[in-house]
C-alpha cells in the first residue's frame, strides 16, 4: 500500500507541475486585471491545437511546436480581451467573469468546426515507462515535466529581474501608485493577458501530449486550475504552483483512498474549505472586510 | 382618461374575439395540417459522442429529403429539426423542451447518451412525443414510459453478457478479468452482467470506475497491473479511452483488452498516434444488418464502407416514424406509438426502406420492416428482440473483422 500510495504521489506531483502552467497564468491575470478569466480553459485548448498544428501538419519538433502554442494560445487571449471582455470593464469583475465564460464557449466550438471532434494524437513516440525499483515514470512525463520547471523559472526571472515584470508586480501591487511611477497600465495589461493565456497554451499543449488534442481538453482543466488557484491564493502566483501540486496529488490520491469518479469533488471541496477558513489562500494577500 | 365604447366596435371586437377563441379551440390536429410535419433529432453534434452525432442527423435528413421528393407522408412535407445534445444530460433536455414546446415535434430520433435519453424520455412521454434511440441503458426501457419509446440498441443485460463471454474467449478462459468504466447509467449493469459470467465459471471480475475528465489516468492503470488480470475491459468513450491506452502501453501492459466499438475502434487507433499501443485490442458491437438494401443505402450516405450502427439505427428510426404514421394515416407521436409494432413485426411484405413501405402501405397491404440495424422487433417494453454482434479486432493498425454472431 505505501508503494501505491507513493506512486500516486509521484503521478500527482508530475501532473500537478503541468497544471501550474495555466494556474500560474490564470492567477497572473486576475493579480494584475482582477478577474477569473475562465476562458483560461479554452485557451489551454487553443495551445493543444495550435501545438498539434506545428508537431503534425508542419511536422515542427516539440519545442518550437511548444513556442507555436504559447504564440497561438497569447494572441487568443488578447483578441479575446479587446474585442470581448476590456469593452464590459465598467459592468465590474463579474460581468467580465461572465463574459470569459462566453468567450470559452466561442473558442471551444471555433475550434470544433475547424478541426471536428476528434481527437488529435502528437507526433511523438510513445515510450514505455522507466522503472526504478516498484516505481515507474514516462520519459514524456519527464520531458514534460522540465518544460513546466524551465517556464516557471523564465517566468521567474521575468517577474523579478526585468523592466516589465517590475512594471507588472506593481501594478498588480497598486495600480494607482505604478500609474504616478510611470508603468503603463494599458501595455502591462497586454503583455499580463497574452503571457497569462500563452501559459495556458502551453499547459494545454502538455496535457495534450500525454494524451491527446480534443475540443475539450482545456475544459477537463478548468475546475482544477481554478482550485489550485484558489488555494494558493488568487493573484499570487507561488501560490499558484503550490495549489498545483497540492491539487495534483490530492486527485491522484483519492483513486486509491475513495471512487475515483469523486475526483472532481476534490476540485469544489478544495475551493469551499479555503473559501470558508482561510478566504485569502495559501499565500494570498490578506483580506480585509 | 376615458374609454369610449360604441355598438361598433364591440361588435366588430366581439367577431373578432370569436374568430381567435374558434381558432384556439380547433382540434390542433386540424391547426397542424397546414404546416409541414415536424420531427426532431437530439443526437450528439458536440461532446463525446460528437464523432457519430452529425452522421446520424445527416442520414435523418437524407432519407426526409427522399420521402418528401417522393411526394411527402399524408400530402405534407417532412421537415428535420436537428439540435445537440452535446452529450450532456443537461444539455440534451433543454434542447428536447425546445423540439418538443416549440417545434412541437411528433417524434425525437437517436438520443445517444443513456444519460441524456434518461433525462428527456419522461419530457417526450408527457408530450406525447415518441422517443427512439440508441442507448443501451437497461434503465431506460424499464422507465414508466408506456410504450413511448423503442430503442434499437441492445440493452445491456445481454452485452455485458455477450462482454464476459468474450473476455473469457480471448484470454483462453483466464479467471482474473478487470473491468474500468467511467460512470454512466450502465456501468453498474454492464458490470454486473459481465460478472455473472465470471462467477458462473469461478473466476473473478473487479470494477474499477474513473474519471472520464482526468488528462493522466496512471494512478488507475497501477490498481489494474496490481490485480494481474488475465483481460482488461474498457468502457470509455473515445477521449478517455485514448489516454487509457496510452497510459497501459507506457505501464508495459501486455494482457489482451477489450471494449465497445465505440471506444475501441479505428478512431482510437489514430488518436493514439501509435498503432502498437492498440494492437491486438478487441471491440464487440451490436452488428448493423450488412449487406442488406437499408445498410447499403446508409453506406451510400455516410460514405463509409462499414457504417457505423447508430447511423444504420437512426436509418431504421426516422423509416419507422414515417411508416407508422402513414400506417395510422395521421401525423403524431401518437399514430407512432400505436402503429410501430404494425409495421415493424408481426409478419407481412417484408421492406427494407421507406419508399417501398410507403407505397405497399397505400396498397393497402401489411408490411413488415427490416432496416440496415436488423429486423427491428420489439418487446412490450420497447427493447429490441433479435441482434448480432460484430466481433472486430485490431491488426496491423486496421480494425479488422473477426467474425458477426
Amino acid at each position: 500500500m505505501l508503494t501505491s500510495i507513493l506512486q500516486a504521489l509521484l503521478n500527482g506531483l508530475v501532473s500537478g507541475t503541468i497544471l501550474a502552467v495555466p494556474a500560474i497564468g490564470f492567477t497572473a491575470v486576475f493579480a494584475v486585471l482582477r478577474y477569473p478569466n475562465f476562458a483560461i480553459g479554452a485557451l489551454a485548448t487553443l495551445g493543444a491545437y495550435a501545438g498539434w498544428f506545428a508537431n503534425v501538419r508542419l511536422g515542427l519538433p516539440l519545442e518550437p511546436s511548444l513556442g507555436f502554442a504559447f504564440i497561438v494560445a497569447g494572441i487568443g487571449a488578447i483578441a479575446a480581451e479587446w474585442l470581448a471582455i476590456r469593452p464590459l470593464e465598467k459592468s465590474g469583475a463579474l460581468m467580465m467573469a461572465i463574459c470569459s465564460l462566453a468567450v470559452a464557449i466561442v473558442i471551444e466550438n471555433m475550434l470544433r468546426f475547424g478541426f471536428g471532434n476528434d481527437p488529435r494524437g502528437y507526433n511523438v513516440p510513445l515510450m514505455r515507462d522507466i522503472r526504478f525499483g516498484d516505481f515507474r515514470i514516462s520519459p514524456q512525463q519527464v520531458e514534460n515535466l522540465g518544460v513546466a520547471l524551465a517556464i516557471m523559472a523564465l517566468l521567474w526571472v521575468l517577474l523579478n529581474f526585468t523592466r516589465m515584470g517590475r512594471a507588472m508586480r506593481a501594478t498588480a501591487d497598486n495600480p494607482d501608485l505604478a500609474r504616478l511611477k510611470g508603468v503603463k497600465p494599458a501595455m502591462v495589461a497586454a503583455i499580463t493577458v497574452m503571457v497569462g493565456g500563452g501559459l495556458a497554451g502551453i499547459g494545454g499543449m502538455l496535457v495534450a501530449l500525454d494524451s491527446a488534442a480534443d475540443p475539450l481538453t482545456g475544459f477537463r482543466l478548468i475546475l482544477s486550475i481554478f482550485a489550485a488557484a484558489v488555494l494558493g491564493g488568487l493573484g499570487s502566483i507561488p501560490g499558484a504552483v503550490a495549489g498545483a501540486l497540492i491539487i495534483g496529488m490530492a486527485e491522484e490520491l483519492t483513486v486509491l483512498l475513495i471512487a475515483p469518479n469523486y475526483r472532481t469533488a476534490i476540485g469544489f471541496l478544495v475551493i469551499l474549505g479555503v473559501l470558508t477558513v482561510r478566504p485569502g489562500g495559501l499565500m494570498g494577500e490578506k483580506q480585509t472586510a | 382618461m376615458s374609454i369610449q365604447i360604441n355598438r361598433r366596435h364591440l361588435l366588430a371586437g366581439a367577431a373578432a374575439g370569436a374568430a381567435a377563441s374558434a381558432i384556439i379551440t380547433m382540434p390542433g390536429i386540424v391547426r397542424a395540417q397546414a404546416g409541414p410535419i415536424r420531427i426532431g433529432t437530439l443526437t450528439p453534434l458536440t461532446g463525446s459522442g460528437g464523432q457519430y452525432g452529425p452522421v446520424m442527423a445527416n442520414v435523418v435528413k437524407t432519407i426526409a429529403d427522399e420521402v418528401n421528393a417522393a411526394g411527402g407522408l399524408l400530402g405534407r412535407q417532412i421537415q428535420i429539426v436537428s439540435e445537440d445534445d452535446q452529450t450532456n444530460a443537461e444539455a440534451g433536455l433543454r434542447a428536447a423542451r425546445k423540439l418538443t414546446d416549440v417545434d412541437k415535434v411528433v417524434a425525437v430520433l437517436g438520443t445517444w447518451a443513456s444519460a441524456v435519453t434518461t433525462a428527456v424520455a419522461p419530457l417526450c412521454w408527457e408530450s406525447k412525443t415518441f422517443l427512439f434511440t440508441v442507448s443501451g441503458a437497461d434503465s431506460i426501457t424499464q422507465l414508466p414510459h408506456n410504450g413511448w419509446l423503442a430503442r434499437t440498441q441492445p440493452n445491456t443485460t445481454l452485452q455485458g453478457r455477450k462482454f464476459g463471454e468474450f473476455a473469457m474467449e480471448i484470454s483462453n478462459n483466464g479467471k482474473r478479468a478487470f473491468f474500468v468504466m467511467p460512470q454512466t447509467p450502465f456501468t453498474q449493469s454492464t458490470f454486473s452482467n459481465f460478472k455473472a459470467v465470471y462467477d458462473k465459471a469461478g473466476g473473478t471480475a473487479e470494477l474499477l470506475i474513473y474519471d472520464d475528465k482526468k488528462p493522466s489516468l496512471r494512478t488507475e492503470v497501477d490498481q489494474i497491473m496490481r490485480f494481474n488480470p488475465d483481460v482488461l475491459f474498457v468502457g470509455g468513450y473515445l477521449t478517455d479511452t485514448t489516454v487509457l491506452v496510452r497510459d497501459l502501453y507506457r505501464a508495459g501492459f501486455k494482457k489482451p483488452i477489450l471494449g465497445p466499438g465505440y471506444s475501441i475502434n479505428q478512431k482510437l487507433v489514430d488518436a493514439v498516434g501509435q498503432a502498437e499501443a492498440v494492437e491486438g485490442a478487441y471491440s464487440m458491437l451490436p452488428s448493423p444488418q450488412e449487406g442488406s438494401a437499408g445498410w447499403k443505402r446508409v453506406a451510400d450516405i455516410t460514405r463509409q464502407a462499414s457504417p457505423d450502427p447508430f447511423s444504420c439505427q437512426i436509418h431504421d428510426h426516422i423509416s419507422m416514424a414515417i411508416l407508422a404514421m402513414s400506417q395510422a394515416k395521421e401525423a403524431s407521436g401518437q399514430a407512432i406509438r400505436d402503429n410501430l409494432r404494425k409495421i415493424s413485426q408481426g409478419g407481412g411484405d417484408r421492406v427494407d426502406n421507406v419508399i417501398d413501405g410507403l407505397k405497399a402501405i397505400a396498397a393497402g397491404k401489411k408490411i413488415d420492416f427490416d432496416g440496415a440495424s436488423g429486423p427491428c422487433d420489439f418487446t412490450e417494453l420497447g427493447d429490441i428482440t433479435e441482434v448480432k454482434f460484430r466481433y472486430e479486432q485490431v491488426k496491423a493498425g486496421k480494425v479488422s473483422l473477426v467474425r458477426i454472431g
